[in-house]
């Protein structure tokens, strides 16, 4: 609480401020730090479970008289080089920056052009095509496996990783469209304008002014698009049921557990090891994907 | 030869320039340019749902995918199954339930995020991790945490006296409901307080002063000023968040599979049991279309929103 009494201003102290006004600033200050630890427990002690378990000695983990929270037995890497030396965690890594990286490339070459064409040109349907786009991202995976699954033993793709680098473009592309458009919205009019009466063609203006001056746009689409591949489970689940053809965060979540018998340490290490790219990816981007999911409501 | 030759690059030229031309017109730019998208959306979204619903009036298995037409017959074995029904009232339960607890935890954890305090990047940070980790990796940190055996809650609770065994909190019928919720409020809790805090702050500072002279107190500055400024955002976030709860089945999945004895399915989780681990596509389909009215809903609402903003 140091740090909150420390923060009340404390620029010209008037006299006039009473006893009572001075308590009842403290016990303010006091009640706000109290809510903010209670929500920071909250939403954080999972996350330091999963660390705390990830790195301790087998003896440690499985011991009740133990205190849980602190290492008892000096930490270990045990479960992490279990985890790469003993199960496909090194292949399952590789299988998710394979897909993510070919639906990010799918999702960037189909998203840009239909953004492009749906943020700064008038057709007819232009602004239903927008909305329909969008409205996609509404259709849930739980609606749709069924059906997939079938088309996809149609794609003679079963059980492997190549099946999801089909579908999740599904659900990339509404959601990327949506935040692209709101970036070449934000791009001048004028300046595509000038190119043409200078007899640029409308592809030219394309490629050579506006995509230039919206890479950083497009980056921060294809990273959603990839945290959006690693964040995915249910497809995942219905789709791969080979353990060298999973995506990480499916392989951690079932192939560490054998029968009833749970792995904690090492699905914990697993879990911690993904979830912290993951983790910082989205939250440097948070507020642009609250702004498209809200469809650009607040500027 | 050079008459060829000129003629080829002639014909070269009226074909870019024709070519070129096609594309200069607003229309067929547009329509070339968001063909790829829309292909793909109706190949992979549209065309699928019409399958799913095809199967829905068939004997469809994963064995025999074809099937053969059954009529209503699916519909009528769906509505005599009791874990169905029980399913179909989870799943309303989990939803308003996460919803309600989401908005009132979430309102408060915006308003406490609003204010000016120390290290406030990082305690930001650390509060929106539930919902920046992948969600199922978070379904099983917390199943671990509420292992029969070794549950950190269960150790809190018996060291400070509180009971002398804790309970069983995924294997005990009245318990692993609230446990499921209690998980999907933690995940979701998160995104409703960003968006709400997005919202909040994007009201005019001076009418919510020029109220608070009035004399208006805190709760009802809150419901005639904000609520109704920040009412459109609210609407689509509010919906997003309702959609993707009613249709997540990761969760139920991870911390019981609908156990203990199928008390615990929501409708995509038995969708999935039913569909892919029994096989039954007809069956499975059938389930999963009680998901689409309330989507429907949800997108004609959205639709209203959408296009009320765009008249401004």
């Amino acid at each position: 609480m140091a740090t909150a009494a420390a923060h009340i201003p404390t620029a010209p102290r008037r006299s006039t401020h009473s006893a009572q006004y001075r308590r009842n600033r403290v016990l303010k200050e006091v009640g706000f730090w109290s809510l903010l630890l209670v929500f920071v427990i909250f939403a954080a002690f999972p996350v330091y479970w999963m660390f705390v378990t990830a790195f301790k000695q087998v003896n440690d983990l499985y011991n009740l008289q133990n205190d849980p929270f602190v290492f008892n037995l000096a930490p270990t890497l045990d479960q992490v080089r279990y985890l790469f030396e003993h199960t496909p965690y090194a292949q399952w890594l590789r299988n998710t920056v394979e897909v993510g990286a070919l639906v990010v490339l799918v999702t960037v070459v189909i998203c840009v052009p239909a953004a492009y064409v749906l943020s700064r040109t008038k057709f007819p349907g232009s602004g239903a095509l927008g909305i329909g786009i969008f409205l996609t991202y509404l259709v849930p995976p739980t609606l749709l496996f069924l059906p997939l699954s079938q088309l996809i033993v149609g794609l003679g793709l079963v059980n492997t990783r190549w099946a999801l680098v089909v579908v999740y473009p599904t659900f990339t592309i509404p959601f990327c469209t949506w935040l692209l458009m709101g970036f070449f919205k934000n791009v001048p009019r004028e300046i595509t304008e000038a190119a043409r009466v200078d007899g640029c063609s409308r592809l030219g203006a394309m490629f050579r002014i506006v995509l230039p001056i919206s890479v950083p746009g497009i980056l921060t689409v294809a990273i959603f698009a990839f945290t959006l591949v690693m964040q995915e489970y249910v497809y995942a689940l219905v789709f791969v049921s080979d353990s060298d053809e999973k995506m990480v965060t499916l392989g951690v979540v079932t192939d560490l557990v054998r029968g009833d018998v749970f792995f904690w340490g090492s699905l914990m290490a697993g879990a911690l090891i993904i979830a912290i790219p993951v983790a910082i990816a989205y939250n440097f981007f948070m507020d642009t994907f609250v702004r498209g999911i809200t469809g650009g409501a607040l500027k | 030869m050079a008459e060829i030759a000129r003629s080829a690059a002639y014909r070269r030229g009226v074909v870019g320039r024709t070519f070129g031309h096609l594309l200069d017109s607003e229309k067929v730019f547009g329509y070339v340019l968001v063909a790829p998208a829309i292909i793909y959306i109706v190949a992979l979204v549209a065309y699928p749902f019409g399958i799913a619903l095809w199967f829905t009036v068939t004997n469809a298995t994963v064995a025999e995918p074809l099937g053969r037409f059954t009529g209503l017959a699916n519909l009528m074995a769906v509505l005599d199954d009791d874990v169905f029904k029980r399913a179909l009232a989870n799943t309303f339960i989990f939803t308003l339930t996460s919803q309600a607890l989401q908005m009132v935890l979430g309102t408060t954890l915006a308003f406490v995020l609003l204010r000016k305090f120390r290290f406030r990047r990082t305690i930001r940070a650390l509060i929106l991790l539930p919902f920046t980790i992948p969600v199922a990796i978070g379904a099983m940190a917390w199943n671990w945490m509420l292992n029969p055996t070794y549950s950190v809650i269960n150790w809190v609770g018996t060291h400070f006296g509180l009971f002398q065994y804790g309970p069983n909190w995924l294997g005990e019928e009245k318990y692993a409901m609230a446990s499921i919720i209690l998980v999907n409020v933690w995940r979701n809790l998160p995104f409703t307080a960003i968006v709400l805090t997005a919202g909040i702050s994007a009201v005019p500072q001076e009418i919510v002063e020029a109220a608070s002279l009035d004399g208006a107190r805190f709760l009802t500055r809150y419901r005639k000023i904000m609520v109704p400024i920040i009412a459109p955002i609210l609407y689509i976030a509010l919906l997003f968040s309702l959609v993707f709860t009613f249709t997540d089945m990761t969760v139920v999945w991870l911390l019981t599979r609908g156990n203990p004895v199928n008390s615990t399915h929501v409708l995509a989780s038995y969708a999935f049991q039913q569909g892919i681990v029994a096989g039954s596509l007809g069956r499975g389909a059938t389930i999963s279309l009680f998901l689409f009215p309330v989507l429907l809903v949800g997108a004609l609402v959205m639709l209203r929103a959408l296009k009320s903003r765009q008249l401004d």
